[in-house]
């Protein structure tokens, strides 16, 4: 079953958002207070579209969330946004809540209204421009990681029961000769958090962590087949 | 004299075609005039040291003797200097050879008799109105202390001392402040000369046989000035009743007087201030060989400006909106009121020589396009980067030759996918697209002289270094050879696209490349 996504507002920044995300092929449930936005998002083709006031607590109350969905906030009005957004952690508290700042001084203040995430307009763009200033190239090479097109992504990979990788160091595997480049890693015995590799600490691989490696789709594709072999050689350091 | 009027002819229009004689007159027209000329700074700081040099003797003068050598160079140098500064101006400012050629050519087109009465009396005429400047009479007054005889034109060395308003600019932004209120100061000039002079005689009047200090017309008139200037040095004081009622009404007059004096001068001056400034910052960056303009003031202007470190390009604010120019002053950015889409605001920079980027960073996709358009119209130089809100605008600003678009969406949503689909992930890649200190994308170039050129990759210790080696652009065709093995050769022209701290980075740019460059 796919995933439901509860999309508050329909304005300039989520339309194409909205677009994207049925793409991915999320199940969307739009929720409008601006008239002319709902009939926006119903001209655009979107189903399931419902129009009411996101302030009163009852018609938020009805909404049916399962507590994997996730619940996205980008109405235009920053007040708003952080409004519903305090509204609906405690109507929802197991659903994920994503926030959409449009706006510098909102960020803070969505986070602590209770957003599990913030994604600020502003700070990614202005990042990008200090980028293509001062790194041209990197982020060229970034463009195309991003951009899915040419075949280098990011992939998680969750390390298998009896994989040869249990058990092993980090430093011990040789990723590069699989093709593939290890960015960083979720170790359980450290916690829930993602370490980048640069970090230097060497970490031991246990079954049930997640690696998150960068390559080329076959390479990927590749290594993860490879991994679920207990024995495997041709990644290791000869020694 | 037919012979005369031939030579100086046939001189005129050789000289006027010769290009070194017009290179010469260019050079010093430079060097005195232009304010972007690099040698004219040095001529102005040699001018101001003969000038405090001259005056300094003049002071010397007073109490010890003077050795010859000083006396000759006061004399001779200093004022042969000023002789050939002030006959090089003249020089510079009419050209007499192209006004002949010019009436030659009219008389030979309309048949008639050519006569050099007409150019030449024009060029003297130019030339006279020229030295009647102020600035001209000043400098010929300041060579006049060069003949001796005379004593009273010792005391024109001082004019060597306005002659220094020449050469310092704040000083010739003074002098503009005060004539752009020219009208004030001189009604109010008149107004004081006509109550000195009234009050003058009145108290001459009143008093002449009286009070023994007030003898003639001058002392009186002396003693007007004197009072309501309200400097009072009492040498002179009325003594009748009349005398000193006369005294309290130029009193009162000369406080109303100098009250709007100083007012007037303040608001000239703030009236003024906002563009001096406006000019130091232009002329300011445009000394710079690369700088940033950013268009508009708004949310991305401010998160970006946030982001910036000190040693990032120098860069100035455009902002037409009043109240936005305000915030950006406030916040401590150099920022100017100027509309970036009209062509006179980009010509203020120095587009030919600084590579100059433009950021269209406002709201407003119409406005964005519009500066692109400007700035490419104006030199194709100029590197754009330009925010657009929609997809669908983009094939827009490329036509109008932006270079790169940034669309502030696009980045939010990968963002969002990453962070509904894959949440471990996100926290990767908001570090890594958020620039956060951890995971800092960057890029080395490898340049001819590397100590880096031929060394085989595993050579280098990344590792070490906690960097993590992503890709190299390779110098051949710009394609990217992601995880290159270690047996990759790295060449001249190479770009390794690396991650890893901040501070390893920076570690690996000074250890492995600068320092041994």
């Amino acid at each position: 079953m796919t995933k439901k996504v509860f999309l508050f507002g329909y304005g300039r920044h989520a339309r194409s958002i909205a677009y994207n995300l049925l793409h991915d092929g999320f199940r969307l449930t739009i929720i409008e207070s601006d008239e002319s936005n709902y009939n926006q998002a119903k001209e655009d083709g979107y189903t399931d579209v419902m129009y009411f006031d996101v302030t009163k607590d009852e018609h938020l109350e009805a909404l049916i969330a399962a507590p994997e969905d996730r619940m996205i906030c980008m109405m235009d009005d920053e007040h708003l946004n952080v409004f519903l957004t305090l509204s609906l952690r405690p109507l929802f508290p197991e659903c994920h809540i994503l926030a959409i700042s449009g706006s510098i001084y909102a960020s803070q203040k969505l986070l602590m209204a209770g957003a599990n995430k913030v994604i600020d307009l502003y700070e990614v763009s202005a990042n990008r421009i200090h980028n293509l200033l001062k790194r041209p190239v990197s982020t060229r090479f970034l463009d195309r990681i991003l951009s899915d097109e040419n075949g280098i992504n990011f992939r998680e990979i969750i390390i298998p029961e009896d994989s040869f990788l249990d058990g092993m160091m980090v430093d011990d595997v040789n990723f590069h000769a699989c093709g593939v480049l290890l960015l960083g890693l979720v170790d359980l015995e450290k916690g829930e958090h993602f370490i980048f590799i640069t970090s230097g600490e060497s970490h031991k691989l246990d079954s049930g962590d997640r690696i998150v490696c960068l390559g080329m789709d076959e390479d990927l594709d590749h290594f993860e087949e490879m991994i679920k072999n207990s024995e495997e050689a041709t990644c290791v350091w000869p020694s | 004299m037919q012979w005369l009027r031939e030579w100086i002819l046939k001189t005129a229009k050789r000289l006027n075609r010769s290009t070194r004689y017009k290179r010469s007159k260019k050079f010093f027209d430079g060097i005195l005039n232009d304010p972007d000329n690099p040698y004219k700074k040095y001529v102005d700081l040699m001018m101001m040291f003969f000038i405090i040099s001259s005056v300094g003797i003049l002071v010397y003068e007073v109490r010890n003797p003077v050795p010859e050598w000083m006396d000759i160079y006061d004399i001779y140098l200093v004022s042969l200097v000023f002789l050939i500064e002030y006959l090089l101006r003249l020089w510079v400012h009419t050209d007499l050879f192209k006004l002949i050629v010019e009436a030659s050519k009219r008389a030979h087109i309309l048949q008639i008799d050519f006569s050099l009465k007409k150019p030449v009396a024009k060029s003297l005429k130019e030339t006279f109105n020229f030295m009647m400047t102020p600035a001209m009479i000043v400098d010929f007054l300041a060579i006049l202390p060069a003949y001796r005889e005379i004593r009273i034109l010792r005391v024109f060395v001082l004019f060597r001392v306005f002659k220094l308003l020449r050469y310092t600019r704040s000083l010739t932004q003074f002098v503009e402040v005060l004539r752009n209120k020219r009208f004030e100061l001189i009604t109010l000039l008149f107004l004081l000369m006509f109550v000195v002079v009234t009050a003058g005689i009145a108290i001459y009047v009143f008093e002449e046989h009286i009070n023994p200090e007030i003898n003639t017309l001058f002392d009186a008139i002396y003693w007007a000035l004197i009072t309501i200037t309200t400097v009072g040095y009492g040498d002179i004081s009325p003594v009748t009743h009349e005398g000193r009622t006369i005294s309290m009404i130029v009193i009162v007059a000369g406080i109303a007087m100098i009250s709007f004096v100083t007012s007037v001068i303040v608001s000239a001056f703030s009236e003024k201030l906002i563009q001096l400034k406006e000019g130091r910052i232009i002329e300011q960056i445009n000394k710079s060989e690369e700088f940033l303009l950013i268009c508009g003031y708004g949310q991305m202007t401010k998160m970006f400006m946030r982001q910036r470190d000190d040693d990032d390009h120098q860069y100035v604010i455009l902002e037409k909106d009043k109240e936005k120019y305000s915030q950006a002053i406030k916040d401590g950015y150099y920022a100017l009121r100027e509309d970036a889409s009209r062509h006179d605001t980009l010509m203020k920079f120095n587009i030919e020589h600084a590579r100059i980027t433009i950021l269209c960073l406002l709201n407003s996709d119409i406005e964005n396009i519009y500066i692109s358009l400007n700035a490419k119209s104006i030199s194709h130089h100029i590197r754009v980067i330009a925010r657009a809100s929609d997809p669908s605008m983009v094939q827009k600003f490329k036509r109008a030759g932006a270079d790169h678009i940034v669309l502030p969406n696009s980045v939010a949503n990968k963002m969002l996918q990453t962070a509904i689909t894959r949440p471990q992930l996100y926290k990767a890649a908001h570090a890594i697209l958020t620039g956060k200190d951890v995971a800092v994308f960057d890029e080395i170039r490898i340049y001819p002289d590397d100590p880096l050129v031929g060394k085989q990759l595993k050579d280098i210790n990344f590792k070490q270094l906690r960097l993590l080696l992503m890709a190299i652009e390779k110098a051949d065709d710009r394609e990217f050879l992601f995880n290159p093995s270690g047996e990759t050769v790295l060449k001249s022209g190479d770009v390794l696209v690396l991650m890893g701290y901040r501070i390893g980075l920076d570690y690996f740019k000074e250890f492995y490349h600068e320092s041994l460059r």
